[in-house]
């Protein structure tokens, strides 16, 4: 391609505040990105396994999770709605974990029941060390899809949001 | 010289100065800073408006149409309005807030028990604020009936649907300012949203709120938008939207023809074709007009036009936008006297009341959340009317503007608008906790 001096300088110009753009939008891009993560990842320990009876949710706010025992698998859900980020209230009365926002229902184990949910509650894997259970709030396991059944139970009593 | 404290342009017409007043007037430095004559001829009218910076905002002379109520009902001018007040109240309210987690629903209650006029001012803040959004909403509205977006004003619609944008994120942004529980999770729900979008999704989230959750940084984010990028942004927009209505001329509908007269005030160089207005009014100045004051006399070449139908917009149009003006200062006051602004607990990130309702310009967008996938309703749909809004003038290439020779533009806009306030209506009023169907009469969920 044959270009006079003119033309040449003129690309360059051009060139030249494309870069500029572009470095603009990545400096922006790399002040805005935040660099820790804010869900703690650290262990938490939140007992002996025979502190969680069958059938039973217990809450930890420091970890925004609850650790529950369904048909005597102990699971960590996180508390966050996997549709919009609501916080998910465990409803004694029904047994399940009912969202206010959307009105999503999901089993003590966590599993879709109905709502607008994408997918059960997310989990955060658990093991027991010694005599005591640790949840690894560092690594958010996305939730079962929605057609899993391995913890569902019809109500226990009303619901709390219907 | 005797004549070296007036405008070399002007003869001396004006009564010579009497009284103090008028001396000061006439001094050097009032004249330094006024230059125009206070001539009260239609020449020294046109001069005033050339020569003032805030008049310049407007033409020197409008259409006759412009001055009725029925042509715009000021919805663009009311917006404006609502967007100053928005400016003096929001400074005032920067001036007793701290975008920290730590202090900001302390400096709310702060605000409401100790600020002299506090209360009040964020209530104006408020209400301004829903009455904006409204407005806007309404303005687009009657935009499109009228089918003011049509050639040559095509891109001046696009700049109405950003300045749309930006009213949706003044709200968005400021909602969540004040660190209650309303605030906390409806942007909760809002910022999630912003995960569904494909493949960069999560990152924008995290950009967006500095985190995997609501926090201090996105506090500080949103206020920093809210404050300081949007407000320019709206200004910047606001002057380029006012700027291309004097330039792509009015959208002045004449009574005969289906399209617009394009000249009527702008062009000079495309000599309108004799306009066949049925009782126009008579011709003020004889049947030519000249481009007044800015080139040398001999150089001006004279317009044909048959009917003059224009009217100076100082006082005319300036007078009705005053009471404009007083008319929405005087309603926002008076929302801010009888209705508080809400203010619920301190934002607990692991409570979420009952039931979570987005305000009430976001609450179809939530109607539709519960009932498809977040994908569908919070990008998808969300996102192609946006496409299809900004793209509008440039689909829609009918040049027609009554109803009936643009059935198919006027029904799917239609319907879309019913749809959207149908399911604003039901997320307002018929939905109760866990977003189940309450009627209104039985218990009213309403969060403002």
């Amino acid at each position: 391609m044959e270009q006079n001096r003119r033309q040449f300088l003129l690309s360059g110009w051009k060139v030249g505040g494309a870069v500029l753009i572009g470095a603009a939008f990545y400096t922006a891009y790399e002040a805005l990105r935040p660099l820790v993560g804010g869900a703690g990842g650290t262990k938490l320990k939140v007992g002996p396994p025979d502190n969680f009876a069958k059938n039973t949710s217990t809450y930890y706010p420091e970890g925004r999770l609850y650790v529950v025992n369904a048909k005597g698998d102990l699971l960590a859900l996180s508390q966050k709605c996997p549709h919009l980020g609501c916080q998910v209230p465990f409803c004694e009365s029904s047994g399940r974990f009912e969202c206010p926002c959307h009105g999503s229902i999901f089993d003590l184990g966590g599993e879709y029941i109905t709502g607008p949910s994408p997918r059960g509650m997310d989990r955060y894997p658990l093991e027991v060390k010694g005599d005591t259970v640790v949840v690894d709030t560092g690594t958010l396991e996305a939730g079962p899809d929605r057609g899993a059944k391995k913890y569902f139970e019809p109500p226990q009593g009303p619901s709390c949001i219907k | 010289m005797t004549n070296d404290t007036r405008d070399a342009l002007e003869p001396e017409v004006a009564t010579p100065a009497t009284g103090f007043v008028s001396r000061v007037q006439r001094s050097d430095a009032w004249r330094s800073m006024f230059r125009h004559p206070q001539l009260d001829t239609p020449r020294g009218r046109a001069l005033q408006s050339f020569s003032n910076f805030f008049l310049h905002l407007y033409p020197v002379k409008v259409p006759a149409r412009v001055l009725r109520m029925r042509y715009s009902f000021r919805l663009g001018f009311i917006a404006a309005v609502l967007f100053a007040i928005l400016t003096l109240t929001g400074v005032y309210l920067m001036f007793v807030y701290t975008p920290s987690p730590s202090a900001a629903y302390g400096d709310m209650q702060h605000l409401k028990t100790s600020v002299g006029f506090g209360q009040l001012i964020r209530n104006v803040h408020r209400w301004s604020a829903h009455l904006m959004v409204l407005t806007v909403a309404l303005h687009m509205v009657r935009v499109f009936y009228a089918g003011a977006y049509k050639k040559p004003r095509e891109f001046n619609w696009v700049i109405g649907v950003v300045l749309l944008l930006i009213t949706l994120g003044f709200s968005f942004t400021g909602y969540l300012l004040p660190w209650d529980q309303l605030s906390y999770w409806a942007v909760t729900v809002g910022t999630n949203l912003v995960h569904y979008v494909p493949v960069v999704g999560g990152e924008l989230q995290n950009l967006l709120i500095g985190g995997d959750q609501i926090g201090p940084s996105t506090l500080l984010r949103f206020y920093a938008l809210h404050v300081a990028v949007l407000p320019s942004a709206l200004a910047m927009l606001i002057a380029i939207h006012i700027w291309r209505v004097r330039k792509d001329g009015f959208a002045v509908k004449r009574s005969s023809v289906g399209a617009f007269e394009e000249a009527a005030t702008v062009a000079p160089n495309a000599p309108v074709a004799a306009s066949a207005l049925p009782g126009a009014p008579p011709a003020l100045y004889g049947d030519r007009t000249r481009l007044l004051g800015v080139v040398d006399r001999e150089s001006v070449t004279a317009e044909e036009r048959a009917v003059d139908d224009t009217v100076f917009t100082w006082p005319h149009l300036v007078a009705r936008h005053v009471v404009v003006l007083l008319g929405v200062a005087a309603v926002v006051l008076a929302l801010g006297v009888a209705f508080v602004a809400p203010l619920r607990g301190l934002a607990n990130p692991n409570v979420t009341p009952e039931p979570s309702k987005a305000p009430w310009y976001f609450s179809a967008l939530q109607e539709l959340l519960s009932h498809f996938d977040p994908l569908v309703a919070g990008i998808l749909v969300p996102s192609g009317i946006v496409l299809l809004l900004l793209l509008l003038p440039y689909i829609d290439r009918n040049p027609a503007t009554e109803a009936r020779n643009r059935k198919v533009a006027v029904i799917v806009f239609s319907v879309l608008l019913a749809a959207a306030v149908i399911l604003t209506v039901i997320g307002t009023l018929f939905r109760g906790p866990g977003w189940t169907f309450v009627a209104p009469w039985t218990h009213l969920y309403l969060e403002l």
